[in-house]
């Protein structure tokens, strides 16, 4: 606080439009969204620079935190580029005032209705019946996929490997520090047989 | 509202989610007396809300815990390792309501994964068949869906990239469920409208739930003594050593005694564990019913994590039925993998708020911002499969953090076993596989969120010595002392556990009113 008269105690710089437009931009550089209105960030400072201001603790963290970025060896915080401020932030992040500015962030500036509308969120339906008639199923670039429970010719697998082909990556050799091969050389026999298997048909083959 | 005196010798059951509300419910329709205490509000349907933290700070226990261990839980939230409810109903008010049963080596873990080290498996005392029974009564009292000719959940928006990824990568066990949510009007509960709040309280009630179902037929009986916002912090015992009473705070911080004749503890995991805790005495030091030092121990919560993925296209995965979506294939135990045991995929989808709060904790940035950008387009899935237990992986009461009435808070220590890390990367790449063979243009692995399922701590066993309840529940230690809820898991499957735990309950009240019919209780 060394920037300011004695009379400016930590919770009126809080209170000041500074500290507001430097915590606004502090939540632009760490949060940045192209589609979220000017709104958005300044309701989400406001509600932080309120909570701050209830626990000394915050108070001195969050003041002390947003005063300092006035005077960076690059200059005023306001004055950085983006990517300057980006990388500043970067260095700062383990700092009680980041760890503040971050978390609550991420509870306040989510939960802003004005933001789920943007995202394309509806939000609560129980009022509006649901999205049983407003389009709980409308994804319509997928084929209409089977809902009942598999009634083909394979038996559910509950131990072993599958008698048809997965999608997976390489086969990775069992742990040994940890698990025990238990595997039979039959059990061997038919990994390396499902190895071989033939590929399953391609997508548009698939009756869904 | 019926009312009992203090001094009734009832049975007190301890919590009201899917143990205890199905032992109340299965007792008191047998014209048993129960005093079912519940630490948390009595929250009506219509009182429940369309909106993520709302419902949160509504419904979830946030009284304080303390965590360590290598989970990443201990690092991102340190005083909430787990998700859960407190209210009458308990857990099943927010539950999504996936119901998979277990599979029949599941209760076999130690005989059929052999001897891993580090885990401190152990066969289960009962078997599938022992067990089925009680299954299908439990999907029937659940209207579980795919079964005794429910009708299956149709698909939503987030399903139906589910289902094609399923199909395109070769699984074949994939569904809209099994699932206890009404598809349509079923037991005097309505058809689902597709609101998309499952894991907030349900304001139709077609989600089964011990608030919507159980709970109030037990009142209806007038055997049942509902007291909510009153927390069980003692169990006492007499000269014999058995139980006979309990102690609870009621909302002003006041103590009561209630007389009882059993007392079955359903608290929840983490709770429960604690309460036994709580009552240790000159003649139980180390806990009641803990002779064999395994209360609180072996603590599980499945091996889980998240994949959300984005495609060109719009989703809107958060429109309908969260868990109406279910992959069997993986369920399975096959080491060719790198790994015992198995895991289910499950559709999943959390609004804005939570996706914020849980997709990537700690982070911040441009990438971060992307996982919400692209929220309209995002399909998202969980991985829930069996985690290995260990000793060390336990409840203890802390001793220095105290909760608002003043008692130890209970502390929960995780190591993730190699087991663990090896299923849960194994999933996260089979779900981006999935994924990618319907188009997604990115993936996004997202950890553990607080553990939802909880599972072990007062585990059964044939041997006193190995775990704290016989196969139904019943304590090795004291006889009318009982576990009624996933605390009495041996091992946890990979099934989402409440159907089972609903099945157990159904199994032990059928065995406490067979106990009392014989005078051995």
């Amino acid at each position: 606080m060394t920037s300011h008269a004695t009379t400016e105690a930590p919770r009126r710089f809080l209170e000041s439009e500074r500290a507001h437009v430097l915590l606004v931009r502090v939540i632009r550089i760490a949060f940045p969204h192209d589609t979220l209105p000017d709104s958005a960030y300044e309701r989400t400072a406001d509600s932080l620079l309120d909570l701050a201001v209830r626990t000394n603790r915050m108070t001195l963290a969050v003041a002390n935190g947003l005063d300092s970025l006035g005077s960076l060896p690059a200059g005023d915080f306001l004055g950085l580029t983006v990517e300057e401020a980006f990388e500043h932030l970067r260095a700062i992040e383990r700092t009680e005032f980041f760890s503040f500015v971050r978390g609550n962030t991420v509870l306040t500036l989510y939960n802003l209705p004005e933001v789920w509308e943007v995202l394309g969120y509806e939000g609560a339906s129980v009022e509006k019946g649901g999205y049983l008639t407003r389009g709980f199923d409308d994804l319509d670039w997928l084929p209409e996929p089977r809902v009942e429970e598999y009634s083909g010719e394979f038996s559910r697998v509950e131990i072993g490997a599958l008698p048809y082909a997965v999608t997976t990556d390489p086969t990775p050799e069992p742990d040994r520090r940890t698990l025990p091969d238990r595997r039979t050389a039959a059990d061997r026999r038919t990994a390396a047989d499902r190895r071989r298997a033939p590929k399953r048909p391609g997508a548009d083959e698939v009756t869904l | 509202m019926t009312a009992f005196d203090h001094d009734d010798e009832v049975v007190v059951i301890v919590g009201s989610g899917a143990g205890g509300g199905t032992l109340a419910h299965e007792l008191t329709t047998r014209g048993i007396r129960v005093v079912l205490i519940e630490a948390g509000a009595h929250i009506r349907l219509e009182e429940h809300v369309n909106d993520e933290w709302e419902a949160f700070g509504q419904l979830a226990w946030t009284d304080a815990r303390t965590t360590s261990g290598s989970w990443r839980i201990a690092r991102d939230f340190p005083n909430l390792p787990a998700w859960v409810v407190k209210a009458v109903g308990g857990t099943t008010t927010h539950w999504a309501g996936a119901t998979p049963r277990f599979l029949e080596h599941e209760f076999r873990a130690r005989s059929t994964y052999g001897d891993i080290d580090g885990a401190t498996l152990l066969d289960w005392p009962l078997t599938l068949a022992e067990l089925a029974p009680y299954y299908d009564r439990a999907e029937i009292a659940m209207g579980v869906s795919h079964r005794h000719a429910r009708k299956a959940l149709p698909a939503n928006n987030n399903y139906r990239v589910f289902a094609n990824g399923a199909a395109r990568v070769g699984y074949n066990f994939y569904a809209t469920g099994p699932y206890a949510a009404n598809a349509e009007p079923y037991d005097g509960r309505p058809a689902t409208i597709q609101d998309g709040f499952n894991f907030q309280g349900d304001r139709s009630g077609a989600k089964w739930s011990t608030l919507v179902r159980e709970i109030p037929r037990a009142e209806a009986t007038g055997n049942l003594d509902l007291r909510p916002d009153c927390q069980v912090v003692q169990i006492t015992h007499d000269a014999r050593g058995r139980a006979d009473a309990v102690i609870y705070v009621d909302a002003d911080d006041n103590l009561h005694r209630q007389r009882a004749r059993v007392v079955a503890v359903a608290g929840n995991s983490i709770e429960t564990s604690r309460l036994l805790l709580l009552s240790a005495s000159s003649r139980f030091p180390d806990g009641l019913a803990n002779s064999s030092g395994h209360v609180g121990r072996h603590y599980m919560r499945h091996t889980t994590g998240s994949v959300y993925a984005q495609f060109e296209h719009p989703v809107h995965a958060y429109r309908g039925e969260t868990m109406a979506g279910v992959i069997a294939d993986e369920a399975r135990h096959d080491p060719s993998r790198g790994f015992a045991s198995g895991y289910y995929l499950e559709t999943l989808s959390l609004g804005p708020a939570f996706l914020a709060a849980f997709a990537e904790p700690g982070s911040w940035g441009p990438d971060f911002t992307a996982l919400l950008d692209g929220y309209a387009n995002t399909a998202g899935l969980w991985i829930v499969g069996e985690d290995m237990p260990q000793a060390n992986n336990r409840v203890t009461l802390n001793g220095t953090v105290t909760d608002g009435h003043g008692l130890p808070v209970a502390h929960v220590h995780v190591d993730d076993h190699p087991n663990d890390t090896a299923m849960r990367e194994h999933g996260y790449r089979q779900a981006e596989l999935l994924y990618d063979a319907v188009g997604s243009v990115s993936a996004h692995r997202t950890p553990p969120y607080p553990s939802t399922h909880n599972l072990g701590t007062s585990r059964m066993s044939v041997k006193p010595e190995d775990g704290v309840t016989n196969a139904f529940g019943r304590t090795h230690d004291v006889p009318n002392l009982f576990v009624s809820d996933g605390s009495v898991f041996t091992t946890g499957g990979a099934a989402n556990p409440t159907l089972t735990i609903v099945a157990l309950a159904m199994r032990q009240a059928e065995h406490i009113v067979d106990l009392f019919s014989r005078h051995e209780l």
